[in-house]
């Protein structure tokens, strides 16, 4: 029976043993470990008296040798580090370059997941103002600024109207909120309760309503700003100015058009604004256009001649909210077009295919190279695609005509430079082992040099190809010539199946 | 040549676990008796020898083991290079035959 001390000992000298193991890579483990048990079980036997009484000083000196499993575990790393494979194995070959590739998208499309104003540039494009929807103004005013008398809109609500079929109406004031947290203060339009499904945009993150309180919906831009994008938002009560509201939903990022740039809109019945609005209050006014006003229109911007409250003539004009969001996907399909365009001005698109042999590749090594070319022009397209969102909400989380135009130029770049690196790379990579060419040496000195060639000498490392590049093209030399060098050169070459 | 430029590396300590092992202490733990040497240090500079062609290891048979009722054990011998080695290092360092006779251990 065994004391707990010995036990204490034991565990702990196993323990060291078991440490120690992890230090040493793991294709030469078993056998250390192997190797040190035994050593052990040596040790102990020699230290231990044959009565098996415990000593503090034999397990101390068992302890003290486990001690040195240490710097033989590290010993045995160094050496196993140093006879492995060089690094240089792995360098400059196509798999590297295509796992950095992936490495690179990869973060692209982390950051993108992360930020919300792709998700808004998606919604923006999903959810757009009806075509048929006309803002109404003033023809003499700008169509960004108020001009609608309430008093206007109610008469126009009361009398049957040929033309449109639903009117929705708000105006704009500057109000604070209460969220119990913090004062906000907001620009508040106050809208009629038929705002939304005139404008043909459905609300997001909704609640169910049946509560006499009034409700508001949040822009997009203010759902991120003050409320962080909370998904469950909805349902929440807070008080504008002296009374209490609650949250009805979002308005899709598509909203941004609304002219105003309402925070939220604080939805209210006919009567409500029929009683409360004075009459002169300046408002916007939208009018969805029935079928026969679809049918007189002959143009997207329209012009109506009415009369005031007060009888007077005024001319009004009414134009179509809808400005085109092209989406992400558009835009990125557009920049890819692009660049491929582009591509021949900035950059010789030959991989240069001549042969100073007449060794050709197989046609398993040709594809292989084409297949290599494809996937990096495939993950450059990725790169640019997640990377040009990066850039373009990076400091915005809402949808924004500014972030479109920053995502489709920076997707453009970075395709253009991207596709240009892929095509200078692969024309410096062996077309036997798809691994880049190295050690240029100089040859030749133009000053010095009639007729003859000079340039520049690369050779890949697994031996299959010398790749000889002229300083000055030349007729009878322009291009990049390869030289496939045969077996009898393969015996100065330790890596000869890289890939 | 080998050895002419193994000579010239070989440390004391290294000279003296040659030494040893030659001398008939082929495990880990017998060579740390005879020389005095840690095991931080006696194991560590095995592994050295090894990789450098002076010594090579091999595992006792599982038969004899399992009849002795204990776990194997890696014992080592010198090589050519390391009976070379040893010879030019016993010129360097004259006290190494006596630290450990050859006899001593011959007789055990």
């Amino acid at each position: 029976m065994k004391s707990p001390s010995e036990v204490a000992f034991s565990v702990l000298q196993r323990g060291l043993l078991s440490g120690a193991a992890l230090l040493v890579p793991s294709c030469d483990r078993d056998e250390w470990r192997r190797e040190w048990l035994a050593e052990l079980w040596h040790v102990r036997r020699s230290c231990i008296s044959i009565d098996e009484t415990f000593s503090l000083d034999s397990q101390r000196e068992i302890t003290g040798f486990c001690l040195g499993e240490f710097p033989d575990a590290l010993c045995v790393r160094n050496l196993s580090d140093r006879t492995s494979a060089p690094p240089a194995h792995m360098h400059g070959s196509a798999a590297q370059t295509l796992l950095w590739l992936f490495v690179i998208l990869l973060l692209c499309l982390l950051v993108t997941s992360l930020l919300p104003g792709v998700q808004a540039e998606n919604e923006a494009a999903r959810f757009q103002i009806d075509r048929n929807v006309l803002l109404i103004s003033e023809a003499a005013a700008s169509r960004t600024k108020p001009s609608i008398p309430a008093d206007l809109y109610r008469g126009w609500k009361k009398t049957p109207q040929r033309f449109f079929d639903n009117l929705a109406f708000y105006r704009v004031r500057r109000e604070t909120a209460d969220s119990g947290s913090a004062r906000i203060c907001w620009n508040v339009a106050r809208a009629t309760a038929n705002l939304f499904p005139t404008l043909g945009l459905p609300l997001t993150h909704t609640a169910e309503t049946g509560s006499d309180l009034s409700s508001i919906v949040l822009s997009h831009e203010a759902w991120m700003r003050s409320f962080g994008g909370d998904p469950r938002i909805a349902g929440r009560i807070l008080r504008i100015g002296n009374a209490s509201v609650r949250i009805a939903g979002v308005a899709p990022a598509g909203a941004w058009q609304l002219p105003g740039s309402p925070d939220v809109w604080l939805l209210e019945p006919d009567a409500q604004i029929a009683t409360e609005v004075s009459a002169k209050t300046p408002g916007y006014l939208f009018a969805q256009l029935s079928a026969r006003g679809q049918a007189a229109r002959t143009s997207p911007g329209i012009t109506i001649s009415a009369r005031d409250p007060e009888n007077i003539d005024i001319d009004l004009s009414g134009t179509p909210l809808t400005e085109p969001v092209e989406g992400p996907w558009n835009l990125y399909e557009f920049a890819l077009f692009l660049a491929f365009i582009a591509l021949p001005a900035v950059s010789s698109v030959s991989l240069g295919e001549t042969h100073l042999t007449s060794h050709r590749p197989s046609f398993k090594q040709s594809l292989r190279r084409f297949l290599f070319l494809g996937a990096k022009f495939a993950l450059i397209a990725g790169i640019a695609l997640f990377a040009s969102f990066d850039l373009a909400y990076w400091y915005t989380p809402n949808y924004s005509p500014v972030a479109e135009c920053v995502q489709l130029i920076s997707c453009f770049l970075v395709c253009l430079t991207g596709f240009r690196w892929a095509l200078a790379d692969q024309r410096h990579r062996c077309p036997v082992c798809l691994r880049r060419v190295t050690n240029p040496a100089t040859v030749g000195l133009a000053s010095r040099t009639f007729l003859g060639w000079n340039g520049t000498e690369m050779i890949c490392m697994g031996g299959h190809t010398l790749l000889h590049v002229p300083a000055l093209p030349t007729s009878w030399f322009s291009d990049q010539r390869w030289l496939y060098l045969d077996s009898s050169w393969q015996f100065l070459f330790a890596d000869t199946g890289i890939y | 040549m080998l050895a002419m430029a193994a000579e010239a590396k070989l440390s004391h300590t290294a000279a003296m676990i040659l030494q040893a092992i030659s001398a008939g202490y082929v495990y880990g733990f017998s060579i740390m008796e005879m020389t005095g040497l840690p095991s931080g240090t006696v194991y560590p500079a095995m592994r050295r020898l090894e990789r450098d062609d002076l010594i090579r290891s091999q595992w006792e048979r599982q038969s004899i083991a399992d009849a002795e009722q204990r776990p194997p054990r890696k014992y080592y011998k010198l090589t050519a290079d390391g009976r070379a080695t040893l010879e030019a290092s016993r010129k360097r360092y004259p006290l190494l035959d006596r630290l450990i006779s050859t006899e001593e251990a011959s007789s055990r």
